[in-house]
């Protein structure tokens, strides 16, 4: 009696293990190319992405003032998180200017059913009041969100993940979120 | 001689007393800091010798060339723009007195406004000075203001008409060496010297420029590199290479149309890849308590821990603080991590400087021991 009661825990365990390996894994989408990549916020991380993307070996273009018409022939957006008033300066727009791109590019996006990954690699930097209304407009909508650690030290993205049923990924650094996005595109 | 005579007269005396006393010690902000050349540097010169007029007044600066004599890039670093950021001169300190240079060369200006360290910024209660024990004898270098003294170029405008722009800054910004590039000669004095570094730049043909600043922790630039658009692939090659390392940095975009600022118009104006570079010093910010020469050198301050701990802070800032090592520490990593990144994107520029200290090595053994 005590050893199918071991039985059948083990194999209640295995196979639950299993199953949620396998939900988790169909929970990340895959993506195809050409890949968009623009910014949420106008902060410097959106080249910080560029180099990430090249070093994944995916060929991507970064625009980070992209328009909707930039959305042409894209299969992917990845549109990186995180505000940055040197960068709103740099592009010479207002904070309700990007707010008012950023809305209508997802929109687009959405429209056209495109994927949508999220990046938010800025940290700590880019959270916050200014950065977070960008963060959460640019998490809802898309279907993987690669985040590093730091800018998650409260929940705030693998909360929207939980109530959106959104894919997740923390890395500790930049640099690991490299395999995630070489994985995310492998055929 | 009636009573209240004697004492008037002996109330006189005591105020003469106390201002010669303290106006000696104000004055002693004068004399410069000893900044001994190390095994690296092959020529001093004065930023006056780019431009003349520099010459004979407190806004002269000494420049330090590294020659390796193999042909290569030429940096150039600034310490100083704001003296009252100690971490930015002590890491040019740290390579004119450490570093030597095997291809390229290396040109080193450790106090760029160098009036500006010739007094401190009233109402801050800021030390005049503070030390380093080196690996002989205890260091004293000044803490200045965060621009020119007042005295060269008084009163401030109500206005600040930046030059050329006709960008339009609070008054007091007159002062600020890093508003005032490209410089004119016939203009204010902080302007005067924003010319003689751009006149430095174009005629020893520097190639990468580097502009070290600190900023008080609860300002969103800090831990930061501000690139031109020009070098802005470098830079974030470099920041993959110092996050694999465990330091963190924001990489910011300069603004186009925010004048007057090194990494704005040295790269505008010239071929050179300018780099400003900010750590966190809390002896600059608003929450700070006990302002003195300890907070200066060990960025310590119990109200940034409370800040920190109630998540507030947008850096990770513990009991161990923000000292002046780990500060001098990065910024001397970035500046190598840059300098790497150049070398990647530009092959046929090599610079090659040996002799930095590791940002491990200067946290863990301290910033004297990289000081003569």
């Amino acid at each position: 009696m005590k050893r199918a009661l071991i039985l059948i825990v083990t194999a209640t365990l295995i196979l639950l293990t299993t199953a949620s390996t396998v939900m988790l894994s169909q929970s990340k989408p895959k993506y195809d190319q050409p890949v968009l990549i623009t910014s949420a916020g106008q902060s410097a991380d959106v080249t910080i992405a560029g180099t990430l993307f090249k070093k994944a070996n995916v060929q991507a273009k970064a625009l980070p003032l992209a328009k909707a018409a930039d959305l042409e022939g894209i299969k992917t957006l990845v549109v990186v998180a995180g505000f940055s008033s040197k960068g709103l300066g740099a592009a010479g727009i207002s904070r309700e200017q990007e707010l008012t791109r950023v809305q209508s590019i997802l929109q687009a996006a959405k429209e056209k059913k495109l994927k949508i990954m999220m990046l938010h690699i800025g940290g700590k930097a880019r959270r916050g009041n200014q950065s977070d209304d960008f963060n959460k407009m640019a998490a809802e909508v898309s279907s993987y969100l690669l985040v590093v650690k730091q800018g998650d030290e409260d929940q705030f993205f693998s909360k929207i993940a939980g109530e959106k049923k959104i894919a997740i990924d923390l890395v500790d650094k930049i640099v690991d979120a490299v395999q995630p996005v070489a994985k995310a595109f492998a055929k | 001689m009636e009573r209240h005579h004697i004492i008037a007269f002996s109330l006189l005396a005591i105020v003469v007393v106390v201002c010669t006393l303290a106006g000696r010690e104000f004055l002693r902000m004068h004399e410069p800091d000893e900044i001994i050349p190390g095994p690296g540097v092959t020529s001093t010169v004065s930023l006056s010798t780019y431009f003349g007029a520099l010459a004979g007044t407190s806004s002269d600066a000494n420049v330090y060339v590294l020659d390796s004599g193999r042909q290569g890039a030429t940096a150039l670093v600034l310490g100083g723009t704001h003296p009252n950021e100690p971490a930015g001169f002590m890491t040019a300190v740290v390579l004119t007195e450490h570093v030597t240079v095997q291809t390229g060369r290396l040109i080193v200006i450790p106090q760029v406004c160098s009036s500006g360290f010739t007094c401190t910024d009233p109402l801050e209660g800021y030390p005049q000075s503070f030390s380093v024990q080196s690996r002989t004898k205890l260091r004293s270098f000044r803490f200045g203001a965060r621009g020119s003294n007042p005295i060269t170029e008084w009163p401030d405008p109500l206005v600040f008409l930046q030059y050329p722009s006709g960008q339009q800054l609070s008054g007091n910004e007159v002062r600020n060496l890093n508003r005032s590039y490209p410089g004119r000669p016939d203009g204010t004095v902080t302007e005067r010297v924003a010319y003689a570094v751009m006149r430095l730049i174009e005629r020893e043909k520097v190639d990468i420029a580097f502009d070290l600043h600190e900023a008080a922790p609860e300002i969103p630039i800090i831990n930061a590199i501000v690139t031109h658009e020009k070098g802005k692939d470098a830079a974030a090659s470099a920041l993959f290479t110092l996050e694999s390392e465990n330091l963190q940095y924001a990489l910011e975009m300069s603004p186009p149309n925010f004048h007057g600022l090194s990494h704005r118009e040295w790269g505008d104006r010239s071929p050179v890849f300018p780099y400003l570079m900010e750590t966190s010093n809390p002896i600059q910010g608003r929450l700070r308590g006990v302002t003195n020469e300890e907070l200066v050198v060990k960025g310590i301050d119990q109200k940034y821990y409370e800040a920190a701990q109630i998540g507030s802070m947008r850096i990770t800032y513990d009991l161990a603080g923000e000292p002046l090592a780990r500060r001098v520490g990065r910024h001397l990593r970035g500046l190598q991590a840059l300098l790497g990144a150049y070398m990647e994107a530009m092959p046929e520029k090599g610079i090659v400087v040996e002799g930095i200290p590791a940002y491990e090595e200067i946290v863990a053994r301290g910033l004297g021991e990289y000081l003569h």
